[in-house]
């Protein structure tokens, strides 16, 4: 099940930094949305990191053969998981978001994107002896990220559902399917989108609206991006400077350690300092892709680009949420929002990348 | 191993599909470096503005209006402490039972519905103002003062006017419904036409706030300026003096005023009304006034326009000297009526005055003289010559519901009525009758202008402002023998206003005019009748009683014009009451 205890010693060191500098960037930016404080969010997200490290090295660990076997049975354990989640949870902010184990607040969907892409990992890997992936192949993996997609959103959680079901199809994509089928759709999608309009919910149409004209409610629900967005134009080319960010100690930001983390780490650094994060996010990226060219298992290479992938992309979208170019529908950013269930589950996912980055394929893995 | 060669075609569309993927995301890290670029260093500006606007709060503290004084320094219009009820929302969640608690104790009579809805617009820190506090709430609050977190006793200003006799001059502060500054503005005369010069420079609290609206800290603090005094050229002692020589169960005005300058030394009007009741909001008082048919918010001496009877007359006998209709010997047989077409014109004294010159037709006011005259007058001469005197004009002084008045002429008459012009008229016109409408103040300025030869200073209220001459000088010899008719009038027997000097010998020697304006057309023979007022004609259907006087006669100091509504006859009503309130100015030195 574990491999050498040695192995721990041939990870990605790199990857290993920059993952830390990331999440010290995301502590000084908690320490500073609290107005210099350590309470209530800088040492609350320390303590959980430190509380999650081991399982973090336990993942890195772990022999991929057996990450291969469980596939499945992740995938189940999350469905019984959401399931529960939509019966018994916990309701917050008119969301039925989380369940209560073992004292801790757990976020389902927030696993379900690992479990999810794991999953169709295995399934193209078993197929990889097909060139190009036909529609017929792609129904199943398709069919069962509508259906994550489907419980996440009727939580509901439209943000963490989009991601859900961006990520299954990024893995069908990457795993070749004839790229028809994905233009098609795309087509498609466009054209019933009126019809999903009517769908939504009220406060997510809402959203969207306000989104594309945030003037519309300057006190309400547009208050969020106009706010967000005063926070980061005013942070100019470098930034307000540590703990200068008005915007946030005046608590003109909502949602400052959540959603609109990032807002707070903008208007201190500016410009510079948002560039300098990019960067950093898409090396991070980059490592475990660039490994990718050297693997021909399509399981490996599934979960090491798509993974990362999942990574960048949310970070992505969160920083366009906050500078309005997508509309607000809660997705966090990594390492840097306050959260447990995104922390362990992308602490989860590197771990994940760094133990498949030291796979050896010389040897037979899977079968 | 035969699975691998398969799948090593299938390993590459996978790599190429990585391309696309990374392609993709470097696309969307561009677009959003893009956005940030713009909103960080395009925009920055805009958004540090923006940023600044946030946090800044300034808030206004209302200044001290300014002063308002007679031409003695005697206080007219001051400020004084005023307590209110203000509740602020921070200080309890249950600020609103409070407020109806509080209501509910004390009567205030609060509007809950309508405090309801703007209190939850309203910022949580600032006090919102409920109620005004008189001293027995102050101290009903102060004995439950337990119950109360959120509602606190504030002290701020009010407008105190000492004396009520002013009001129709000074006006009164109010709520501007256009104004977004919360403290209130003149709204009506002195108080109104000065607001700029009044009101002050408000002082400015800068303060960080947070996003509740909370003070963080206070940056700066800009003090108010206190606004500029207002010196009058009332004299207190007159305008009271005045007022309490009207009738009270008359309506009626008078204006006094110097002839040196054009000082409005006092402007009474009757009925009048307190504005302190407006500062006070008592508002049973503040409805009753509105109410009031008698009309006490209107000034009569500026805003009450009736026809100027005989004090008219010195503006036709100048419009004959200067056409050369008439001298000063001509002479006109008065047997108690003018006929003109098949019309007869009567004289106020029916068997006739006989042989009557200039003179003679002012002192005694015979009315057959100026029909006579009339007769070869052209109405536009006199419309004329009342403009260059003072009448038909609106004075700039500040007052509100001024009003111009009327003098007839040939345009006005087609423009108006649609009729042309007819000589009767003018006979009616040139005793100051028919279309002529003229007002307290403009008839004292008309005297004025005749004391002044024609050139004479434009009335004004406010001491610091120039003195300003107006209108074209008059012939000397004109001038002189006016004068010395309205010198007679008083002075000489058989003047209508003779009485005065025999009646009161000891009060100042005056000059001046009776007039009987007329409410309705009764015979003309019953006007300036002193038996007239003892006939049992209905109070509102009696003659208005007119007269403009002077003093002293030989070197003119004041001007007082009086009317008294209904009061009948100049001479038995107006004239001593004139002569009464020259003599206190010329003894007082006002």
């Amino acid at each position: 099940m574990f491999k050498e205890f040695k192995s721990i010693f041939n990870i990605n060191w790199i990857y290993v930094f920059v993952l830390f500098i990331i999440f010290w960037i995301g502590e000084i930016n908690l320490y500073s949305a609290a107005d210099g404080s350590l309470n209530p969010w800088a040492s609350n997200q320390l303590i959980r990191f430190v509380f999650f490290l081991p399982l973090f090295f336990l993942i890195i660990m772990l022999e991929p053969k057996f990450i291969f076997n469980f596939a499945e049975f992740f995938l189940i354990l999350v469905l019984i998981g959401l399931i529960t989640t939509l019966i018994f949870g916990y309701t917050g902010m008119g969301a039925t978001r989380w369940i209560r184990i073992a004292g801790f607040n757990l976020q389902v969907s927030e696993f379900t994107k690992i479990a999810l892409v794991i999953f169709l990992a295995k399934y193209f890997h078993k197929l990889n002896a097909e060139k190009t992936i036909g529609l017929i192949k792609s129904i199943l993996p398709l069919v069962v990220s509508i259906l994550f997609f489907i419980l996440v959103a009727i939580q509901p959680d439209l943000g963490t559902a989009v991601i859900i079901l961006s990520l299954g199809l990024v893995v069908i994509f990457y795993a070749g399917i004839k790229l028809i089928y994905p233009l098609l759709s795309l087509g498609l999608i466009l054209s019933i989108s009126p019809i999903l309009w009517t769908f939504l919910e009220p406060y997510q149409q809402n959203r969207i609206q306000i989104f594309l004209n945030p003037d519309l409610d300057p006190l309400g629900k547009g208050y969020h991006i106009i706010q967000s967005k005063i926070a980061i134009g005013s942070g100019g080319l470098k930034g307000n400077g540590f703990l200068e960010g008005s915007q946030s100690s005046l608590d003109f930001l909502p949602e400052k350690e959540t959603d609109f983390v990032f807002a707070i780490f903008s208007e201190q650094f500016g410009f510079t300092g948002s560039i300098l994060l990019i960067s950093l996010f898409f090396i991070m990226f980059l490592i475990p892709v660039l490994k990718t060219y050297k693997l021909t298992q399509v399981f490996n290479k599934i979960i090491l680009f798509v993974l990362s992938f999942k990574i960048f992309f949310e970070f992505l979208i969160n920083i366009s949420m906050t500078i309005g170019i997508l509309p607000v529908v809660g997705v966090a950013l990594p390492f840097m929002s306050y959260g447990g269930s995104s922390l362990l589950s992308n602490l989860l996912i590197c771990a994940l990348l760094l133990n498949f980055m030291s796979i050896n394929e010389n040897k037979r893995m899977f079968s | 191993m035969e699975k691998n060669k398969t799948s090593e075609d299938s390993i590459k569309i996978l790599n190429r599909r990585s391309f696309i993927i990374i392609i993709f995301g470097a696309i969307l890290s561009l677009i959003v470096s893009l956005r940030l670029f713009s909103l960080q260093v395009i925009n920055f500006k805009f958004y540090k503005k923006k940023s600044v606007e946030n946090k800044l709060s300034i808030k206004l503290t209302p200044p001290l209006r300014g002063d308002i004084y007679d031409s003695r320094k005697n206080l007219l219009a001051g400020s004084s402490s005023l307590y209110e009820f203000v509740v602020f929302k921070n200080l309890s969640k249950k600020h609103f039972q409070e407020i109806r608690k509080l209501d509910g104790l004390i009567k205030l009579n609060l509007n809950l519905d309508k405090i309801s809805k703007q209190l939850k617009k309203y910022n949580d820190y600032s006090g919102f103002s409920l109620s005004r506090a008189s001293w027995e709430q102050i101290v009903e609050f102060e004995k439950n003062k337990f119950l109360f977190n959120s509602i606190k006793i504030i002290e701020s200003k009010k407008r105190y006017y000492p004396y009520q006799n002013f009001s129709q001059i000074i006006g009164y502060m109010g709520q501007t419904t256009q104004s977004s500054e919360l403290y209130s503005q003149g709204v009506y005369h002195l108080e109104k036409s000065y607001e700029q010069h009044l009101r002050g420079i408000p002082g400015k609290i800068f303060s960080e706030v947070n996003a509740k609206g909370k003070i963080i800290r206070e940056i700066s603090i800009e003090k108010s300026i206190k606004g500029n005094d207002l010196d009058l050229t009332l004299d207190l002692t007159l305008q009271n003096y005045a007022q309490s020589q009207l009738p009270l169960d008359k309506k009626g005005s008078i204006v006094v005023i110097s002839v040196s300058d054009g000082s409005i030394l006092s402007m009474n009007s009757n009925p009048t009304f307190d504005a302190q009741i407006f500062e006070d909001r008592v508002n049973n008082k503040i409805k009753d006034l509105l109410k009031d048919d008698q009309k006490p918010l209107f000034n009569r001496a500026f805003s009450g326009f009736y026809p100027p009877g005989s004090v008219f007359k010195p503006i036709s006998a100048l419009v004959g000297l200067q056409r050369n209709l008439i001298d000063s010997q001509k002479e006109v047989f008065c047997k108690g009526h003018s006929s003109l077409g098949d019309r007869n014109y009567y004289c106020w004294k029916k068997e006739g005055h006989g042989k009557v010159n200039l003179k003679k037709a002012i002192k005694e006011s015979c009315d057959v003289y100026f029909y006579e005259l009339a007769k070869k007058i052209n109405i536009d001469d006199i419309a004329g010559l009342s403009s260059n005197l003072g009448l038909n004009k609106e004075y700039d002084i500040g007052l509100s519901n001024l009003g111009k008045g009327l003098i007839p002429n040939k345009k006005w008459k087609k423009a108006f009525l649609d009729e042309n012009w007819y000589q009767g008229e003018t006979l009616i016109t040139c005793i100051g009758q028919g279309y002529n409408q003229t007002s307290p103040l403009q008839l004292a300025t008309l005297y004025s202008a005749l004391l002044n030869g024609g050139k004479y200073p434009i009335p004004k209220l406010d001491k610091n402002a120039p003195t300003r001459f107006t209108g074209k000088l008059l012939n000397k010899e004109h001038k002189k023998i006016i004068i010395n008719s309205l010198n007679a009038v008083v002075q000489e027997p058989r003047g209508t206003a003779h009485k005065l000097s025999i009646s009161n010998p000891e009060f100042v020697k005056i000059g001046g005019k009776t007039g009987t304006s007329q409410v309705i057309r009764i015979k003309e023979s019953e006007r300036e009748d002193d038996q007239y007022k003892s006939k049992e004609i209905e109070e509102r259907f009696k003659d208005h009683s007119v007269f403009v006087g002077y003093a002293p006669f030989d070197k003119p100091k004041y001007i007082a014009s009086v009317i008294i509504e209904n009061g009948g006859s100049g001479s038995a009503v107006a004239a001593p009451i004139a002569h009464k309130i020259l003599d206190f100015a010329f003894k007082n030195n006002v």
